[in-house]
């Protein structure tokens, strides 16, 4: 009887072993992060000028915005957006905007146009380039767009990934964020320390803290009842060992 | 009285915790040697050797801690030696597992395993995560059978109330509660609890595995837990070497033994609930904490660590204080260790002050002060009871020029040891660095003393094992 139920429990760990997931698509804000970032070839979409990345870090810290032209979902929100916070809230000069095309069929003129649309040809901080180095770019900001062949469309996050002077990745943000996210990533790029936590999401269940962002308040979440349980239990099992034990004698008399 | 079969079962457990000792040791020195630059391991493997490392070391003593206890309590009520066969045996399988763990996945998160770094994919094999988490759940199984087994067994005898010593808080009171039983049973409960808190950790990690995304823990929360468990067991072995002292050391220097007063009592109990608290001191920096529970880190802090220093330094003073004492290998440990504690134990209040830890946060000075009350405190704690274990049936054991000898030799290397460290966090270089960059330009050559220093109290810790070790083993095959 104890063998099968060693064994059962063995096996049902193993069955778990297979089910369980060890890296946790919630972080993926935070992969690659104080990686260098690839040195990829550009070509600039308006001059066909050749360089390099490191080139444009170098003289100025980086954010790297990932699009295609032929993108029918976010790409356009996404630089719309990116664009008014940079040009009318942000107000900030010290750093450059690269666009970058992760389609390999984007060609210089693609980009070109894109640019013209979004009204950024003559900015002087801002750059649309293709790059003929895309894959490996992508491995190394932790980028992984997938082809959809049905809908000939990228399924793909909206991602920026911020890049100080020295190449490295300093902050990532997916997704449509607030101008506020903009800024901590703007301060990260300068190497001064932006405090971050991820914000929890439905899928958190048990936060210690529910962070109220209108009013600037916390007030206590399920979670802090984890951290009370342990001694509130262990002092349970104290008094229920001593009602289960009270009645024996002792098995060894004073010393 | 102590029976046969548990000191059997008391020599596997020091002959297999010296054993695990001197590879922990090697791996330290080996870190520290890359540290210096002396030579080159690859990042993930110095990690995983931190790892290796750190849990080895906190589960070694911890174990070393309850094992000298459950001897001792013979003493006063009967234990089981089954139960202590199995905490052995779940001791060894888990060892093994985190080994496996650690050396063939590589995993490499550190002892704290803070989430969500088992997570991320520095390099470790998929399953290394999901095997360590294992291992601490089997570590955490074989030890709470072990301490809900010592804490039936007190109670059998005592009441709760006599069990905290609570009637010596009253004038007048018909039973006395042994100094033995009030700490064993305040640190039970403490590890209770940590090991509770271990179980909610390990169930939280697992759940975020298998729920592929639907659940995701806060980050917050795993913080306070992980450092509910890791800081509070770190301390609490601490106070199962206290309780042998209480025990042994009278005993040993050839004094009365000693007795609980009320203020024993009362530093006792307090101990309690303050160092349930404490670990909040790791979460200084963390702004999201609410400031409230930032400033009972910084009190508990104090008020845990001073009334048990208080009444434990006092009491060893005035034994020793202008009386003759029968000096032995025992109590010179036992004093060495409380001066160690005592130190390290002031390093640790100094950076649990907010103020300072600002500026010592997360830099040499946090192993420094560790591994003070640890290396030179609670080992020797432990180490002493070896001592007196193995040597129990020799008539008069004093204090050999041999002896004398080998403890300078730890001395000296434990000093220098430590002493590399506390100049290096003084000097804000950070800890867990495999390597120092080059503007940190004292880090290298303090890692380097560090590692030689280490290395001269590997030779000391050597000839403990092999003098301690070949009397266990004529123990363990001593016919009955
Ligand atoms: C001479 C003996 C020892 C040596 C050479 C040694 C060496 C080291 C080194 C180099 C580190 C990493 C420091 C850093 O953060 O940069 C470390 C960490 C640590 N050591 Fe030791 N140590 C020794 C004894 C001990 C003892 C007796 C304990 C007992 C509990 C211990 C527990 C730890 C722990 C818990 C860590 C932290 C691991 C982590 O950060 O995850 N060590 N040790």
């Amino acid at each position: 009887m104890f063998k099968n139920i060693v064994c059962f429990c063995l096996a049902f760990g193993a069955c778990l072993q297979l089910l369980a997931q060890t890296k946790v698509s919630a972080l993926d804000e935070e992969s690659n992060i104080y990686h260098r970032v690839f040195d990829a070839p550009l070509t600039e979409s308006v001059s066909g000028q050749k360089g390099f990345l490191s080139q444009q870090y170098e003289r100025k810290p980086l954010i790297l915005a990932l699009v295609y032209t032929r993108c029918t979902g976010i790409c356009s929100p996404f630089l719309l957006q990116l664009k008014d916070d940079i040009l009318f809230n942000l107000r900030d000069s010290s750093f450059r905007v690269v666009v970058l095309s992760f389609d390999p069929r984007d060609s210089k003129a693609d980009m070109n146009s894109l640019q013209k649309r979004f009204g950024l040809e003559g900015n002087s901080q801002w750059l649309f380039a293709t790059t003929d180095s895309i894959r490996s770019l992508n491995t190394s900001i932790g980028f992984a767009p997938v082809w959809d062949s049905l809908r000939k469309q990228y399924n793909h996050e909206a991602l920026l990934v911020g890049i100080n002077s020295g190449g490295y990745i300093t902050k990532k943000l997916i997704g449509m964020r607030s101008s506020h996210d903009l800024e901590k990533m703007v301060t990260s790029i300068h190497n001064v320390f932006s405090p971050s936590y991820r914000l929890p999401g439905s899928s958190t269940l048990f936060s210690c803290f529910n962070y109220d962002p209108k009013s600037g308040r916390s007030t206590p979440g399920l979670g802090l009842l984890f951290v009370g349980l342990p001694a509130g239990l262990a002092l349970l099992i104290v008094i229920l060992l001593r009602l289960m034990v009270r009645k024996q004698t002792p098995a060894v008399p004073d010393k | 009285m102590e029976s046969q079969g548990m000191k059997k079962i008391t020599s596997v457990w020091i002959i297999t915790i010296l054993m695990l000792f001197v590879v922990s040791i090697v791996l330290g020195i080996l870190m520290r040697l890359n540290q210096g630059g002396v030579i080159q391991e690859q990042t993930l493997t110095f990690y995983s050797n931190l790892t290796t490392h750190g849990l080895t070391m906190i589960g070694i003593w911890f174990v070393a801690g309850m094992m000298a206890v459950n001897y001792l309590m013979q003493r006063y009520v009967r234990t089981s030696f089954a139960v202590n066969l199995t905490a052995l045996i779940f001791t060894v399988i888990g060892v093994l597992l985190l080994w496996l763990s650690t050396f063939a996945g590589k995993f490499n998160a550190a002892w704290t395993f803070l989430y969500p770094l088992p997570f991320k994919d520095f390099g470790a094999s998929s399953w290394a995560t999901t095997l360590f988490l294992i291992s601490l759940a089997v570590f955490g199984i074989g030890w709470f059978i072990w301490c809900i087994s010592l804490m039936a067994n007190i109670l059998k005898k005592y009441s709760l109330a006599e069990a905290f010593a609570w009637q010596h808080l009253r004038k007048e009171h018909k039973t006395d509660t042994p100094p033995f039983i009030l700490i064993t049973t305040v640190t039970l409960i403490g590890i209770i609890t940590c090991l509770i808190a271990a179980v909610i950790i390990i169930v939280l990690f697992f759940a975020e595995m298998l729920s592929q995304g639907r659940f995701v823990n806060d980050a917050l929360l795993m913080k306070n837990l992980t450092y509910f468990f890791g800081h509070t067991i770190a301390n609490e072995m601490l106070y199962l070497g206290l309780a042998v002292i209480y025990e042994l050391f009278a005993e040993v220097s050839g004094r009365p033994k000693w007795k609980t007063t009320w203020y024993v009592s009362l530093a006792w109990n307090c101990s309690l609930v303050f160092i349930l608290t404490a670990f909040f001191h790791h979460l200084y920096m963390d702004f999201v904490q609410p400031e409230g529970l930032q400033i009972v880190g910084q009190l508990a802090s104090y008020l845990a660590s001073l009334p048990a220093a208080g009444v434990t330094v006092f009491s060893v003073f005035i034994a020793v204080y202008r009386t003759k004492i029968k000096w032995s290998l025992t109590n010179v440990l036992f004093f060495m260790g409380i001066a160690g504690w005592v130190i390290g134990g002031l390093g640790a209040v100094i950076d649990a002050t907010i103020t300072n830890n600002v500026v010592l946060h997360n830099t040499l000075w946090v192993p420094a002060h560790f591994h003070t009350y640890n290396a030179m405190g609670n080992v020797l704690f432990s180490l002493a009871f070896f001592y007196w274990f193995s040597t129990q049936s020799l008539e008069n054991i004093r204090l050999s020029t041999a002896a004398k000898g080998l403890l300078v030799t730890l001395l000296i290397g434990g000093i220098g040891f430590l002493l590399a460290f506390y100049i290096g966090g003084s000097d804000s270089v950070p800890r867990r660095y495999s390597n120092y960059p080059a503007s940190l330009k004292e880090a290298k050559p303090l890692a380097l003393m560090g590692a030689s220093f280490a290395i001269v109290y590997l030779i000391a810790i050597l000839s403990f094992f092999y003098n301690i070790s070949r009397r266990c083993l004529k123990i363990l095959f001593a016919s009955a």
